[in-house]
């Protein structure tokens, strides 16, 4: 299937900083890509330069293309741009108070986005705010249509905020963190929503999350960033039964679970470099239990593993 | 015999009025409802609950940072709502406080050094020498920290200052309030790591408040479940099954980082119930999928088992 965003080797600087190196991903209509990663790894950074967003927060791509279905968004002019996001390509941002306009009712503030990239009337973007805002199971969704953002919970603000996203029929959701500032029973509301959405539309989610425990709930395949490169990218199933890299390892071995002894918790030491401070050789090894003078000195290349690829020194040693 | 318990909460209430004006009756909120709770020297007590649950109202009841409504705090043998403030000030040596967010729990004026000073300062105590270098140590910072400020520090270090800070005056017992809420998931367990060697070192007791269930179940002896204002259940140990349906609903809320036990969620439906106006039954009724006639009407107490009380007329 051909891939609906893909990311070819995209390096990003924001002034004299390097905060992405070759960064390759690929997404496919009715799939999900988890992109996870301790902050300051580059997730949200990707998430910007996938949706041409970098010049908002002064960035820019130095190397690499970023395709939508096929297009180079570098070659599209601005209006082209704008016409893919919010039309084509939706956003769900990590803070459902601060998405919404405090001061506009709920109902227009959907109805804009339809109105805007389907050309729709008054009333038939009303209608259709209706409709959506009844898929992602809000009661009585004229009352909340009439209502102002602060009379609504954080859970229901974020099913608003993903309604605005749905509202241009969008192929791509990118949703950065959609469910850290929400409380878990209501997070398990919102993931269930964003998986069934990419089952029954065949739309392509990319989340970024920093919850593994989500990733596996919805995931199809994951992509691990580590200070802003690519440490290793393979199908779900593979990266929680036998993850290639230690740093992905790391991550994983930092979630509570039901019966661990106490004690059995580990911590990955230290913290992601700042991008002025990277390390030379593979960016992980200050804090890898593994590392030797090879990673100290030498960039690990990103080679294939079972389905995926990873990008350590030390694969052939741990894998099976 | 047991030894008496260090902390005892008897019913323990906070009601806040908001909103009153001309021609506008003030209204009330419950933020804590009636809560006791003993917790043994040397023991993790863990509060578990989502937001608006009063588990932060709690934490700051307990070290007197509130005044509640009715209901008392003693530590030891010491009545700690009814100290009159010198009295109070003397007592806060043997307690202290690590806030959820440390970048604003740390003035970003003062350098490490001062931050560690200030305890002694409030307390009018002389800062033994060395006691800065030593106070660091302990949390795991190199000593040439002393003169940074709070911005050139990660947030785990920062978080770490702040652990450091609660130790200065060598507390019995500190409230964790979410102390890693604000951190990522590999920091956090350097965190929890730290606590938990903390507590064997010095022989602490913490009542740790958190919104992970997960989290709690892994860190603490015992867990406390709240739900609006109100605790529905008292876990005796992490592995304790849980019986009221709310605890059920925590724990299947929460996804396992294991591809092979993905599963249906059953989400709870419903909204939380505004905590100014409670339901007169059980405030779970609304969302409860076993809830009958007589949990909407009837408020449910907490009973039961005493080593696993549970407020629910059709627990698991």
């Amino acid at each position: 299937m051909s891939a609906l965003l893909e990311l070819s080797e995209v390096s990003v600087s924001i002034g004299r900083a390097a905060l992405l190196e070759r960064i390759s991903l690929r997404l496919e209509p009715g799939h999900i890509l988890g992109l996870v990663g301790e902050s300051g790894s580059g997730k949200s950074l990707t998430a910007m330069a996938a949706m041409g967003l970098l010049p908002l927060i002064g960035g820019r791509v130095t190397g690499g293309t970023v395709r939508f279905d096929g297009q180079d968004i570098a070659a599209m002019t601005d209006g082209q741009r704008r016409a893919l996001r919010g039309r084509r390509i939706g956003f769900v941002t990590q803070n459902p108070m601060t998405a919404l306009d405090p001061v506009q009712r709920i109902g227009a503030q959907i109805d804009v986005v339809s109105r805007l990239h389907l050309g729709l009337s008054r009333q038939a973007a009303r209608a259709r705010t209706l409709d959506l805002l009844t898929q992602l199971r809000i009661p009585e969704a004229a009352a909340v249509a009439e209502a102002w953002p602060h009379q609504l919970s954080g859970g229901m603000k974020q099913r608003i905020v993903i309604a605005m996203a749905l509202a241009g029929d969008p192929d791509l959701i990118v949703a950065d963190e959609p469910t850290t500032a929400l409380d878990v029973t209501v997070q398990a509301q919102i993931i269930q929503i964003l998986g069934a959405l990419v089952r029954e539309r065949g739309l392509a989610l990319l989340l970024i999350t920093h919850d593994m425990g989500v990733v596996a709930q919805i995931c199809d395949r994951v992509a691990v960033l580590y200070a802003g490169r690519l440490a290793e990218e393979n199908a779900v199933d593979p990266i929680f039964a036998a993850p290639a890299h230690p740093y992905t390892r790391a991550l994983i071995g930092c979630i509570p679970q039901e019966g661990m002894a106490r004690g059995s918790l580990h911590g990955i030491p230290g913290a992601v470099p700042g991008a002025l401070q990277f390390p030379p050789g593979c960016r992980f090894h200050p804090r890898c239990p593994q590392a030797s003078a090879l990673c100290r000195a030498t960039v690990p290349p990103l080679t294939p593993h079972g389905a995926g690829i990873a990008a350590c020194h030390h694969l052939s040693v741990e894998a099976r | 015999m047991t030894p008496p318990p260090l902390i005892r909460i008897e019913a323990l209430t906070r009601r806040f009025e908001t909103g009153g004006g001309f021609l506008k009756r003030p209204r009330t909120m419950m933020a804590v409802q009636d809560v006791s709770l003993s917790i043994a020297r040397g023991e993790v007590v863990g509060v578990v609950g989502e937001s608006g649950c009063g588990k932060s109202t709690l934490a700051r009841l307990v070290l007197r940072l509130l005044e509640p409504t009715s209901g008392r705090v003693l530590l030891g043998d010491s009545e700690l709502t009814a100290l009159p403030p010198a009295a109070l000030r003397a007592a806060r040596k043997r307690m202290a406080m690590v806030f959820q967010d440390p970048y604003s729990s740390l003035d970003p004026r003062y350098s490490l050094a001062e931050v560690l000073a200030e305890p002694f300062v409030v307390q009018r105590r002389a800062l033994p020498s060395g006691a800065v270098a030593a106070m660091l140590a302990a949390v795991g910072l190199p000593e040439t920290l002393a003169t940074s400020h709070p911005h050139q520090l990660s947030g785990g270090q920062r978080q770490r200052v702040g652990i450091a800070r609660a130790l200065a005056l060598e507390p019995e017992f500190l409230v964790l309030d979410e102390p890693t809420a604000s951190l990522d998931v590999s920091i956090q367990a350097q965190i929890i790591d730290l606590l938990a060697d903390l507590r064997d070192r010095l022989g602490l007791t913490y009542l740790f408040i958190s919104h992970d269930l997960g989290l709690v179940r892994y860190f603490c002896d015992r867990i406390v479940v709240m739900y609006l204002g109100a605790v529905v259940e008292v876990l005796p140990h992490a592995d304790a099954a849980p019986r009221h349906p709310y605890t059920r609903a925590l724990i299947d809320s929460g996804f396992a980082p294991d591809p092979a036990r993905r599963r249906t969620i059953a989400p709870l439906t419903g909204e939380i119930p505004s905590p100014f106006a409670l339901p007169p039954g059980c405030a779970f009724a609304g969302r409860c999928p076993r809830a009958t006639d007589r949990c909407r009407t009837d408020r449910p107490a907490l009973g039961g088992d005493a080593a696993h009380p549970v407020a629910c007329f059709h627990p698991h």
